[in-house]
């Protein structure tokens, strides 16, 4: 606006101020890890039936890969022979069977522990690493006829978890267990292709495909925001949201603010979920208890803060909110839907139940893990629980290497439900992977991290490592149209030295 | 001791009420007994086998009735495969009602001659309940337990096991007499029974 000599009382400026606009956001949300509601979710079938599906349903796949590798296997003249079943393997005789791993660990959380704590009140600490000092832990083959010991030198080159399904080419010892020289996996499934599932539902709508496909943005990632109501680093997410509703910066990187089309919030939005308190809590304090539950207990505080967090978002950004380990949901995974009661201010922006399947609406609760169309491409996301829980089983500390490794075991969370808490699928386990994403990340982690890993037929899965918000102050961002990474920091200057 | 008031008036003591004694034959604490010194020769002379024998009947048998969490779910399971088939029969039960008896006999008299030697125990059931025992212990298709044997049969073909299409014959055959129990695997009810030890 045009001041002259200081006089404000003028015509208003005829200047052309740009608008900033948002580009649209193309999603298109699957519902894989949905459990049924209420009394048709059924717990009374034993966790045997996961294990037996996990195996009917890779062990093809398996078999495939490993007919190919070792069909013209040789050593010494002998010939590498298919062995049917785990127990069926002959001393001496080279041949190659699939089984399920399990990894027999001393270490791994045991019951005995949580019955110690009954009686010594206070639990032996929780452990980093299953994985034991003396190096005893036993690697087993399991199928429905029995287990099989393995053991040689090439078990340590690469790392394994219980519940993965592997292909052994070896030989039988003497003292009964199995000597393995190589081994298969599943590798990478089948990669759809960019707005292959949104072109099949508009041709089966018998819609016209549109050839010129939409400008897409970024999307944003975030993990481990981390309210808890009382702390003062409310700061960060502050400034978070202001950069997010482009109210920061200027110019050109307001603009490319605008290129943001959707916020996924990856797990750890609250920091302390359950407003019961632990056993310990309890004994501390006596409080006024009615129907056994202490109502003066219940903060509301981080739930309405997130809710005014998010509702702040909502009007220009879509958001989709998975649940993690500390949000109030399910312990088991699949983690179902943060419930719409703990947002009354943002559920206005999300539709109804009845509809909400087909047509989202702008703020989409979630199950986690999670897999989901967004603008074309797949993605699949965790909040972090499995990726962590394996971390456990493996000497090193590499998040983007264990990453890899589940793809291409087909299995998002190999260790459900040995030392991870599960819901005993009987029908079908949806923890398996049959398409493989072209974005796979995992929220909570350590250290922000990304990696492209390839497949055997051309498959391109980025991988991300997405750090806690609260700790890192890091928000991933990732360009649709390259798939090209990029992180923004934030933090405040007392904490500038602290932040990772 | 208080000093003695004068009682005034007429006299105050009523005629219904009778004092207080602890002395006296009328006003006896004690319960008649005999001597404890007799008490004891008598039990001696009657030792226990003259006491009465506590009743060793069995206890009053659970409800029988209500079935447990398990077998619900089961029958359940059951319930749902047979509405399942009723609005809309998959092409293996198409396949499966058009099997004869015969035929199933001749696929039990298939299993029982590639044994070595005959099965024991089995002479009281019906070539039904052989061929689904068989089916239950086979490990090939996954556990028995907690499953109804349709559903698993249903998830096994899903899988691409091929299990043999002689057992749904005779699952469907059961399903239409209403034999609503003949879903439950008998593993399952060796390993869930509210009557057993555990």
């Amino acid at each position: 606006m045009a001041i002259k000599d200081g006089n404000l009382l003028c015509m208003p400026s005829t200047k052309e101020i740009p608008t900033l606009t948002r580009i649209n956001s193309f999603y298109n949300p699957l519902h894989t890890f949905d459990l049924p509601k209420g009394t048709e979710k059924h717990y009374q079938q034993q966790y045997a039936d996961m294990y037996f599906l996990r195996l009917a349903m890779l062990k093809p796949a398996v078999e495939q890969k490993a007919e190919e590798a070792w069909r013209d296997f040789e050593i010494a003249g002998e010939k590498a022979r298919r062995v049917d079943r785990v127990l069926d393997v002959r001393q001496g005789e080279l041949c190659w069977v699939v089984g399920t791993v399990y990894m027999e660990m001393s270490l791994k959380p045991n019951i005995l522990d949580d019955i110690s704590k009954e009686h010594w009140i206070s639990a032996p600490p929780a452990r980093e690493k299953y994985i034991s000092p003396g190096g005893d832990d036993e690697i087993m083959l399991e199928d429905e006829s029995g287990r099989l010991r393995i053991t040689g030198d090439f078990l340590s080159t690469t790392s394994y978890v219980t519940g993965c399904v592997i292909a052994a080419l070896g030989t039988e010892n003497a003292d009964g267990s199995f000597k393995v020289i190589a081994t298969e996996l599943a590798d990478l499934p089948r990669q759809p292709g960019r707005w292959e599932r949104d072109e099949g539902q508009l041709a089966l709508s018998s819609k016209k495909v549109k050839q010129e496909k939409p400008k897409t943005g970024k999307i944003a990632i975030v993990s481990g925001l981390e309210i808890s109501g009382v702390s003062g680093d409310t700061i960060l997410l502050d400034l978070l949201v202001e950069y997010l509703l482009g109210e920061s910066l200027g110019g050109v990187e307001q603009a490319e603010t605008g290129k943001i089309t959707r916020l996924i919030i990856a797990g750890g939005s609250l920091a302390h979920s359950s407003p019961i308190p632990s056993r310990e809590e309890l004994a501390a304090k006596k409080g006024h208890k009615k129907y056994g539950y202490d109502s003066s207990a219940y903060d509301a505080a981080p739930t309405d803060h997130l809710d005014l967090l998010l509702s702040t978002l909502l009007p220009q950004l879509p958001i989709t909110i998975l649940p993690g380990a500390s949000d109030p949901a399910n312990v088991a995974i699949p983690q179902q839907p943060l419930h719409p009661a703990l947002f009354p201010q943002s559920r206005s922006y999300a539709n109804p139940p009845a509809q909400s399947k087909d047509q989202p609406g702008a703020f989409d609760s979630v199950t986690n893990p999670w897999e989901g169309d967004v603008d074309g491409w797949r993605l699949l996301g965790t909040g972090g629980q499995t990726v962590t829980d394996v971390l456990k089983y493996v000497e090193d500390d590499n998040v983007l290497d264990v990453m890899e490794a589940m793809l291409r075991w087909r299995c998002i969370a190999p260790t459900a439900p040995d030392t991870l808490w599960c819901y005993p699928f009987q029908d079908d386990d949806p923890l398996l992977i049959k398409d493989c994403p072209h974005i796979y990340f995992a929220g909570n982690q350590p250290q922000f991290d990304s990696r492209v890993a390839e497949g055997p037929s051309g498959q391109e899965v980025l991988l991300l490592s997405v750090p806690k918000f609260s700790e890192s102050g890091k928000l991933v961002l990732v360009d649709s149209e390259t798939l090209k990474v990029e992180c923004k920091q934030f933090e405040t200057p007392e904490n500038a030295g602290e932040l990772l | 001791m208080p000093p003695k008031r004068r009682a005034s008036g007429p006299s105050t003591r009523s005629s219904t009420q009778s004092t207080l004694a602890f002395h006296g034959a009328t006003n006896k604490v004690t319960k008649p007994t005999t001597s404890t010194r007799s008490q004891k020769k008598d039990s001696l002379a009657h030792p226990i086998s003259s006491l009465q024998k506590p009743d060793l009947s069995a206890p009053t048998s659970p409800d029988a009735t209500s079935p447990t969490t398990a077998e619900a779910a089961i029958l359940e399971q059951a319930a749902q495969e047979a509405a399942a088939q009723a609005v809309a029969p998959t092409a293996q039960e198409e396949e499966a009602s058009h099997i004869t008896q015969a035929r199933i006999k001749k696929y039990w008299a298939a299993k029982e001659k590639a044994r070595m030697a005959p099965r024991v125990h089995q002479e009281a059931l019906g070539l039904h309940e052989k061929v689904l025992r068989e089916w239950d212990t086979s490990g090939q298709y996954g556990p028995c337990i907690g499953i109804a044997r349709m559903k698993r049969w249903k998830r096994a073909h899903k899988l691409g096991l091929n299990p043999p299409i002689e057992v749904l014959a005779v699952l469907l055959k059961e399903q239409e007499a209403q034999n609503i129990a003949s879903q439950r695997a008998h593993v399952d009810e060796l390993m869930n029974s509210r009557f057993g030890d555990s």
